[in-house]
């Protein structure tokens, strides 16, 4: 899915947070965002994700503007990610769920997924009961399992170990390469960036930096 | 100080033999409040929660109306619902006054604020994180209200205790509508009223008994249910 930003402005009371008059995200590409805190990162994502509405200007998806089917193509794995009261698993296939893929089916891309990013021994805990990485990767699972035509990662990867930090680069980019589904990536970690991105933007106070 | 021994007594074994007044009295009273109980909220819970999450203008008003109307007076709920239900009132040749149907509809009127605040708040404190899960991986409107319900299970149990605790032991309502009838709308709290008046102390504390157990066989099974999680 290709984004098209068109004058997007975010306010709290008078403080602009965030001003972007023209920016581009690529279809099937990987982008990274990075930027110091509080410069608007975050904010972007929520009006990307459109769990935030209430802001000026637009966003356009493949042209078109934000919509149920829309909102059925894109995901958002936040910074902390709140996991179900159910088990990992049932964390994991709940989109397949919504979207009542058939029951055998759920079972095989669970399966799949978490073989993937090594979490199978997770399976049967209590998703209240993990630890914030373990929560991450869940959460990564969670959004990679319905093959989203747009991923959208906050910091998926700030409380994990660099062992961990591999499995899941490579994940991101297996689903990159596999689905062409775009990502939009935000990291405090250079080296990430130029590891997994295809191009990164920079923020600073709420605007673009070239 | 011996009458009050002595009540105990008397107490005790009404409840050892199932005196059946006692029984049909507070069957009654499980029956009305329950379903009262039900009814609120089957409604309000979903009501509630959508509510609590959704964005609109003018929701500080609103949260405010369902707050200060949770406390509504019971004898005031009764009041009203008698004046509705009374032969000359809009619903009178509904010919509901003075029964166990009138007695529901009153408690329901006087759960029904209870419920949403309870729900709404909760929603509004604990429910956008919730949303947020559902909303991010394609899930509609209804499909955030049902996961809020699920995920705060145990919260909105409790709720729905709290607001059975209300109906079975509020006298206003059910004494207005209901009229404290013997066989027919006589519940717990009416009959300690009135028993107390005519100073019959067995029975009333009999009474008193059960409705203290009952409130406690709730509360345990919360605590049970809320553990299991
Ligand atoms: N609810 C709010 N009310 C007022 N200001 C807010 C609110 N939420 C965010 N802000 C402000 O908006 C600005 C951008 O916040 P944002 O969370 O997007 O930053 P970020 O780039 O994600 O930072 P970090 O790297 O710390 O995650 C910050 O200055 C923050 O204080
Ligand atoms: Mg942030």
């Amino acid at each position: 899915m290709r984004l098209d930003i068109e004058n997007i402005k975010k306010t709290y009371g008078d403080k602009i947070v965030l001003d972007i008059s023209n920016m581009t995200i690529k279809e099937g590409k990987i982008t990274g965002i990075t930027g110091p805190n509080g410069s608007g990162k975050s904010t972007l994502l929520n009006i990307i994700s459109y769990i935030d509405d209430n802001f000026s200007g637009k966003v356009k998806y493949n042209g078109m503007d934000f919509s149920k089917e829309v909102a059925k193509n894109i995901t958002y794995v936040f910074q902390k990610p709140y996991l179900l009261r159910r088990s990992v698993y049932d964390n994991i296939v709940y989109p397949l769920k919504l979207r009542k893929v058939d029951n055998k089916s759920q079972t095989k891309y669970a399966n799949d997924i978490m073989k993937r990013l090594e979490i199978e021994d997770l399976s049967n805990k209590r998703g209240q009961q993990l630890s914030g990485g373990e929560s991450q990767k869940v959460a990564l699972a969670r959004a990679l399992v319905f093959k989203p035509k747009l991923l959208l990662l906050d910091e998926p990867t700030s409380n994990i170990d660099s062992e961990s930090v591999k499995i899941m680069e490579r994940e991101i980019v297996n689903f990159n390469k596999e689905t062409s589904g775009t990502v939009l990536i935000v990291t405090h970690n250079l080296e990430q960036a130029q590891r997994i991105c295809d191009e990164v933007i920079s923020l600073d106070s709420g605007k673009v930096r070239n | 100080m011996d009458y009050i021994l002595q009540g105990f007594k008397e107490a005790i074994s009404l409840i050892i033999r199932l005196d059946p007044e006692v029984f049909e009295i507070v069957f009654m009273s499980l029956l009305v409040s329950t379903s009262a109980t039900i009814l609120a909220s089957s409604f309000l819970i979903p009501i509630g929660v959508y509510l609590g999450i959704k964005k609109f203008k003018g929701k500080r008003m609103v949260s405010r109306i369902i707050y200060t109307s949770m406390s509504i007076p019971t004898v005031i709920v009764g009041l009203v619902v008698a004046i509705i239900l009374s032969r000359r009132g809009p619903l009178g040749y509904l010919d509901l006054m003075y029964t166990p149907k009138a007695m529901v509809i009153a408690q329901t009127l006087l759960l029904i604020p209870l419920v949403l605040g309870l729900t709404y708040s909760l929603a509004k404190s604990r429910g956008s994180n919730i949303s947020n899960v559902s909303f991010t991986l394609g899930g509609s409107k209804f499909d955030s209200v049902v996961l809020i319900i699920k995920e705060l299970r145990v919260d909105i149990l409790v709720n729905v205790a709290t607001a059975f605790s209300r109906a079975i032991s509020e006298v206003g309502a059910v004494m207005i509508v209901g009229g404290n009838i013997k066989g027919h709308t006589r519940v717990i709290t009416t009959s300690i009223s009135m028993m107390n008046s005519m100073g019959d102390y067995p029975m009333a504390i009999a009474l008193g008994i059960i409705l203290l157990i009952i409130s406690f066989f709730i509360n345990s099974f919360i605590y049970s249910y809320g553990q299991e999680d």
